[in-house]
């Protein structure tokens, strides 16, 4: 059942009308890909006046099967440091999983979500094995069974 | 072929395979023909003429559509592609009341056959899609006919209060008085004007916000059309949770396990939504 534009065209009716703080629509062009920019809003010196990108990929069976949601890395746009993203904006996050995902989670929860993981945390740094894991990685990021071994980051 | 015949069911079922092979490459005259000659066969058989609906369906023949479905469902009541097939012959045609009420058939059918057999297929999803349609294709058919019968009413309404000015006038005497006269009625039509724009107002397509949100799906995001509620008590369109349901036994909210015999239907909130899709069915596509 194909009823990922009727629900995205919902969403971003919704969007175009308001968005929390710190988030904002970049484009949103067909209903495959879009991108949005999210900030952290307390003064969390690892982001700091920084912008971060995120891109959303959807599939036609969306918001069944969950978006594929990655960060961005462009001039101006870096992948933010957390131990739970790679440095090739791949997202550890059971909630963007197989497993985790709910279709009540829309574009905008995933934001704020993504929000407060940045928010929570005081790392600085990448996940375990980042290096080999950029290197290797040739899988998409929702067949990926990352180990939420972690909860308190 | 001669009409009296005794029904060869194997040969029908023959032809049938070859009217489904040519629907399969899109030759919809040529699996017309061939439903045709099996129903020729084996006249009795209700889903040869559910087929031919489907083909005709596909090359817009509505009437002819409309026809196959009634015979179909006459041979067998419990037929929900030939309520499926009607309804959308029916709403191409504009007849949107009795589209919504086969669409209502279908759907009704369609969930029954899920509790029946257990198997959620992929047709409770497009039968609310359409019973959607329906709904809102009605909607704009009882606003058109009740803005044609108000704007004959208010030119007649209009017509009336200019005559009797006009007779008034004709009567009264040269002077202050017609003067006053005058006035008093070039007042009551500028009332009456007013009367009749202030209620066209409330049917003004800018006076409609935001659909209530207890109304809507948390997965489609669309106004509901057969609400079922899980235990946490949050109702969602039953066509979307058992879409769910088929990739992940889980409850959308707290994860927890949630089946199919879990779901309740919520008759309250199917009766507030049914009124609500009634009144304002733009409400399909906002």
């Amino acid at each position: 059942m194909a009823f990922a534009s009727k629900r995205l065209g919902k969403e971003l009716a919704k969007i175009h009308g308001s968005l929390p703080p710190g988030i904002t629509l970049v484009t949103a062009e067909g209903f495959q890909e879009w991108l949005l920019d999210i900030q952290v809003l307390d003064a969390n010196p690892i982001y700091m006046n920084k912008t971060f990108r995120l891109k959303f990929k959807f599939s036609p069976s969306y918001p069944i099967e969950p978006p594929e949601v990655t960060f961005l890395n462009t001039a101006d746009r870096p992948v933010p440091m957390h131990p739970h993203i790679y440095s090739n904006g791949i997202i550890c996050l059971d909630l963007l999983g197989q497993q985790g995902w709910s279709p009540v989670q829309n574009v905008e929860s995933i934001c704020m979500s993504l929000q407060s993981m940045l928010t929570g945390n005081t790392k600085n740094e990448r996940p375990e094995g980042d290096e080999q894991f950029v290197a290797s990685n040739r899988r998409r990021p929702r067949d990926i069974d990352f180990y939420y071994h972690d909860n308190t980051v | 072929m001669a009409k009296d015949q005794p029904p060869d069911t194997d040969k029908a079922m023959e032809f049938k395979e070859k009217g489904n092979k040519c629907f399969e490459k899109q030759d919809y005259r040529g699996a017309e023909a061939y439903y045709t000659t099996a129903i020729n066969h084996d006249p009795k058989n209700p889903l040869l003429f559910t087929n031919r609906a489907m083909a005709l369906l596909k090359m817009s023949l509505w009437d002819q559509v409309i026809t196959d479905s009634l015979h179909a469902i006459s041979l067998l009541p419990t037929n929900m592609k030939a309520y499926y097939y009607l309804a959308q012959a029916q709403i191409a045609l504009h007849q949107s009341e009795s589209a919504l009420t086969h669409a209502l058939k279908a759907h009704r059918l369609c969930v029954q056959e899920i509790q029946k057999t257990g198997k959620i297929g992929a047709s409770l999803g497009v039968i609310t899609e359409l019973v959607l349609r329906c709904k809102k294709e009605d909607w704009e058919r009882r606003e058109k006919e009740r803005s044609r019968r108000r704007g004959g009413f208010r030119e007649e309404i209009m017509g009336l209060l200019e005559k009797e000015r006009d007779r008034v006038l004709a009567e009264a005497q040269e002077g202050g008085e017609r003067a006053d006269l005058k006035r008093e009625f070039e007042d009551k039509i500028e009332d009456l004007r007013e009367l009749f724009a202030s209620s066209d107002l409330a049917h003004d397509p800018r006076q409609r916000k935001s659909v209530p949100d207890y109304f809507v799906d948390d997965i489609t995001f669309a106004v509901m059309v057969d609400p079922v509620v899980t235990k946490t008590g949050n109702s969602y369109e039953r066509a979307s949770i058992m879409e769910h349901l088929k990739r992940s036994h889980t409850d959308p909210l707290t994860r927890e396990p949630l089946t199919m015999e879990d779901l309740r239907p919520n008759l309250a909130l199917r009766a507030a939504c049914e009124e609500y899709l009634h009144d304002n069915g733009w409400a399909v596509d906002w």
